[in-house]
């Protein structure tokens, strides 16, 4: 088998051969890129409304359900409609901490059978099968949204204790809530942020994996015939709250 | 006269198939106060050769050209591929034999005819010699290799007589793509049934390129096809005034 | 099927395509389709020349230190707790693949779709060591099912009818299938769930990998990448090397232009950020990750005349504004990667012998240096690769010959204007009207559906010479 040192002496061997035909240089890095992800978002707090517009209808273009609240208080009448005009009632939300609101009392009230993922990681294989059960049965997964990016109409989750990867996946409708905090109106910002998030700045969870969502799940390979909800969620719903989620 | 020369490459298609052109090209000039002459002993840009590869053999032909139009003030080509490669290829093909500079040289004074009468004669009116709706096909080497799909648009617009429509897929290949007609004849034959169907529909009396390649592949596929649409060189246009 | 004795194996299945009328309408629709959708997405984005541009510098950056690149995506990926793999050849590449899948016990294997999977030939080598590999991409689903290949890059089955994928599934998964894509969908989703909470390993490409943070880029519409990297026990992922970006910074710009040059999209519906296996405190994620890093021939043309094909994002727009491409699909190539890259990459992984036709299937119109969105100059090295068959003798010598007497003709002007009077003299029998509608041997090749003009009586430069009207 090929070592590590063949495989990177065969490349430095091919690299003495390079013309370098053009003077190249990679994409030049944020220096400081938690202060600069801080700059972002102060000068965003100030043109909120604008960004929110405009990721509103970007994700409606590329099928996004968008709702629009006061209050968190008010997202839970918002799911049960939604459950209603499915025809559903299993719900399975990311924990509490990581949603920023507790809503499982209210939502249970409303008729929703609510499994709450836990926000330490499951003990024992059975556990985490039955954990995995309950995102698989499900028809709805409720999360937070850790970045929304206007000029494509994304949400970005990251994985973590109490905001696993299937809640956004496995049920065919995916609802998310989020507020202000979470805008950001470019993918180069949205560098920006990632760098500082690896950087020096703290992420929002220390999962390994950073999801980029955008707008239902979606294929074209028969006929090319657009059709929706392959692997992946057939709908998804935003449920932006004006006056913040957490305290 | 306008003290203007220009010599003008008739290139190797252009001399045995299509000498009307080179004639249309010299009385047009000749009308626009250009004083035209013709360097003895052309024959080809080499780009037949340098397409498949034979290099070495390209650039003794390129070697040639240079040496030929050494003396010229502009040099007008009739095929926008031909002078895509005086233009593009023949620095680099003659670096080896030190003759780069007198390469560049010629490239800078070598112009593909639309772009010659647009750009630096800065005419743009005509008489059309032949009345009637016409369409304009974009080469490829033309419309990508010298970046030029607006100035044979503009003459053609501004044809007296004539009416300029729009191609459908006009910068879609013709299939010509030189011995790729000939080795892939089907797959050629194929491209090349689409673009007469497009040309059709256009309902066009005459079919306009700037490209001598282009020419005979869809001046083949009409006249094959029994097509009243005729493909005709610009410079067989624009030489109304008779 | 014309032209016998001069029809190569690839002539003829270019023939075959262009008689196949299913595929004829497939091919229209779907790359008119694609153009249309890239255009639009490009027309409403200004900042798109620039950032192809600097996509472009970006790759030929990396190439500059990949080294140095490299070993810093090693050194992330084994920090956060991942195994790196060194594949020279596909046959190490399967070997460390199939490796990993026994050492773990796995019998199932779920893939997302990876083109560098496809070119090592990895099913069938999983297959052969008893572990049932299940492609879930839609696309890939379909034509794993009908024993095929992939005909294009980014819609593999492109080439077939809901009605033939609706008898594919009845007769494949013994159930009854409507000839509705929907209905299709919805199938192939039953189906590959089970597949996907089952498996043992998942197996993926990458579309990226960022050096500074160990990062593994997917890039997906249907969320299989998710489930596979999600689900499994264990995550392998092959990849070439040169798909390796300096940092997150750098990918935003990738990210930027690559799904709207695929399908028209800002952004595919899922991109997944992987930093290796499952964290403490997650509930899902694999407990083992691997990312095989795959030469089978790239690293020799970082110093190669092939160099600029390395920054391929493999998004497919070359093949859709193909001329031939779009004539004859994907298979008629024959060989992995099909269409003005595939005929790159294939001089790449195979070497020039394998594109001695190949090289030739091209108008040279640069409609595809056009489309890609790294700016790679296709035809200059398709003229390049032209120029090695020849060199290199590869290239039949009846045609060597005829060029090397072409150029003879052409250097003289005296053996030049003989041919001119030879050729008047031969075509006699075969023009009238002023045309010529048949030509014998090899020549027939271009009258069987084309007429051609006849050398004219007088050529431009003998009127030139001797008519004085037309010299004043």
């Amino acid at each position: 088998m090929t070592t590590k040192a063949e495989f990177l002496g065969g490349i430095r061997e091919q690299m003495k051969r390079t013309l370098g035909r053009f003077a190249a240089s990679s994409a030049r890095r944020p220096e400081h890129p938690a202060a600069e992800a801080e700059t972002i978002r102060r000068e965003l707090a100030e043109r909120w409304p604008e960004t929110l517009d405009a990721f509103r209808r970007e994700f409606e273009s590329v099928g996004g359900v968008f709702h629009k609240v006061a209050s968190v208080d008010a997202v839970p009448a918002v799911v049960s409609r939604i459950a209603r005009e499915h025809d559903a009632s299993e719900l399975v939300a990311w924990h509490s901490a990581a949603l920023g609101a507790d809503l499982g009392p209210a939502l249970a009230a409303r008729g929703l059978d609510v499994h709450q993922m836990p926000d330490a990681e499951p003990i024992g294989v059975a556990e985490r099968e039955r954990l995995r059960a309950i995102a698989a049965r499900a028809d709805l997964g409720l999360t937070g949204v850790d970045l929304a990016i206007a000029e494509t109409g994304t949400l970005v989750l990251v994985s973590g204790a109490g905001r696993p990867r299937s809640t956004s996946l496995l049920p065919p409708c995916h609802i998310a809530v989020f507020d202000r905090t979470a805008l950001v109106e470019s993918l180069r910002q949205v560098g920006v942020v990632l760098e500082a998030w690896h950087g020096d700045g703290a992420p929002p969870a220390a999962g390994a994996v950073i999801n980029f969502i955008t707008g239902p799940s979606r294929t074209a390979d028969i006929e090319l015939t657009l059709t929706r909800g392959v692997h992946g969620p057939r709908e998804v719903h935003a449920i932006f709250v004006e006056q913040g989620i957490g305290g | 006269m306008t003290g203007r020369r220009a010599s003008l490459m008739v290139t190797c298609l252009g001399d045995l198939f299509f000498p009307e052109v080179g004639i249309s090209i010299v009385r047009v000039l000749r009308k626009l106060g250009v004083a035209v002459d013709v360097p003895t002993d052309q024959t080809c840009c080499g780009l037949p050769l340098f397409n498949s590869g034979y290099h070495g053999e390209a650039a003794a032909l390129a070697r040639r050209t240079v040496a030929l139009f050494g003396d010229s003030q502009h040099v007008i080509v009739p095929s926008g591929s031909c002078a895509w490669m005086v233009k593009h290829e023949y620095p680099g093909l003659l670096a080896e034999a030190g003759l780069a500079r007198e390469a560049e040289k010629l490239a800078a004074r070598t112009y593909e005819f639309s772009q010659f009468l647009v750009g630096v004669l800065g005419v743009t009116e005509f008489t059309s010699a032949v009345p009637g709706r016409v369409t304009y096909h974009d080469s490829c080497h033309l419309l990508r290799g010298l970046h030029e799909s607006q100035s044979p648009r503009t003459l053609l617009g501004k044809l007296r007589g004539a009416e300029l429509v729009p191609l459908p897929g006009a910068d879609e290949c013709c299939g010509f793509g030189g011995s790729f007609a000939v080795r892939l004849p089907e797959v050629s034959s194929q491209i090349l049934a689409k673009k007469v169907a497009n040309v059709e529909a256009t309902g066009a009396d005459c079919l306009v390129a700037c490209d001598a390649g282009c020419l005979m592949q869809m001046g083949g596929g009409l006249t094959r096809k029994k097509s009243r649409v005729r493909a005709l060189h610009l410079a067989e246009l624009l030489d109304g005034d008779r | 099927m014309s032209g016998g004795e001069l029809a190569t194996p690839f002539r003829q299945r270019a023939g075959g395509a262009l008689k196949d009328a299913f595929l004829q309408e497939a091919l229209t629709i779907a790359t008119t389709k694609f153009i249309g959708l890239r255009q639009e997405a490009f027309e409403g984005f200004p900042e798109g020349e620039a950032l192809r541009d600097q996509a472009r510098a970006i790759k030929e950056a990396t190439l500059q230190q990949l080294d140095r690149h490299l070993e810093t995506l090693i050194g992330n990926v084994e920090r956060l707790g991942g195994h790196v793999h060194y594949a020279a050849t596909p046959a190490e590449a399967r070997a460390i693949v199939v490796d990993i899948a026994r050492r773990t016990g796995a019998r199932m294997a779920v893939k997302s779709k990876s083109m560098a999977t496809e070119e090592i030939h990895l099913n069938e080598a999983l297959e052969a060591a008893g572990i049932t590999p299940v492609e879930t991409d839609l696309g890939e689903y379909i034509i794993q099912l009908a024993h095929e290949r992939p005909s294009h890059i980014i819609a593999p089955a492109i080439h077939k009818t809901k009605g033939q994928v609706a008898e594919l599934f009845s007769r494949e998964l013994k159930r009854p299938a409507e000839a509705d894509p929907e209905a299709l969908t919805r199938i192939a989703r039953g189906e590959l769930r089970e597949k996907f909470l089952q498996a043992d390993l998942g197996i993926t490409g990458a579309n990226f990998a960022v050096a500074d943070t160990g990062t593994i880029v997917l890039v997906t519409n249907e969320g299989n990448g998710r489930m596979v990297t999600s689900l499994p026990r264990v995550h392998v992922t092959v990849m070439g090397v040169e798909k390796v970006v300096p940092s997150l910074t750098d990918l935003m710009v990738f990210l930027a232009i690559l799904a709207k040059s695929a399908t028209g999209q800002k952004l595919s519906v899922y991109t997944s950020l992987i930093q290796g296996p499952r964290r403490a405190g997650e509930l899902e994620g694999p407990e083992e990750f691997h990312l095989v890093l795959l030469d089978g021939g790239r690293i020799a043309q970082i110093g190669g005349p092939l160099r600029e094909a390395l920054s391929c994002l493999r998004c497919g727009a070359c093949l859709n504004v193909c001329p031939v491409y779009r004539q004859i699909g994907g298979h008629a190539y024959g060989y992995t990667y099909p269409g003005p890259i595939g005929i790159l990459l294939t001089a790449m992984l195979e070497g020039a012998p394998a594109v001695k036709d190949l090289a030739h299937a091209s108008t040279l119109c640069g409609a595809c240096a056009d489309a890609c969105p790294v700016r790679i100059d296709i035809p200059r090295m398709l003229i390049d690769l032209r120029r090695e068959v020849d060199e290199k003798r590869i290239a039949p010598w009846t045609e060597r010959v005829a060029f090397k007497l072409l150029a003879r003709l052409l250097q003289h002007p005296r053996l030049y204007r003989f041919a001119a009077r030879a050729g008047r003299v031969l075509q006699r029998p075969f023009a009238s009207d002023g045309r010529i509608s048949r030509l014998p041997l090899f020549f027939g090749e271009w009258t069987r559906t084309r007429d051609l003009p006849p050398v004219a009586p007088r050529t431009f430069q003998e009127r030139w010479a001797s008519d004085k009207d037309l010299r004043t």
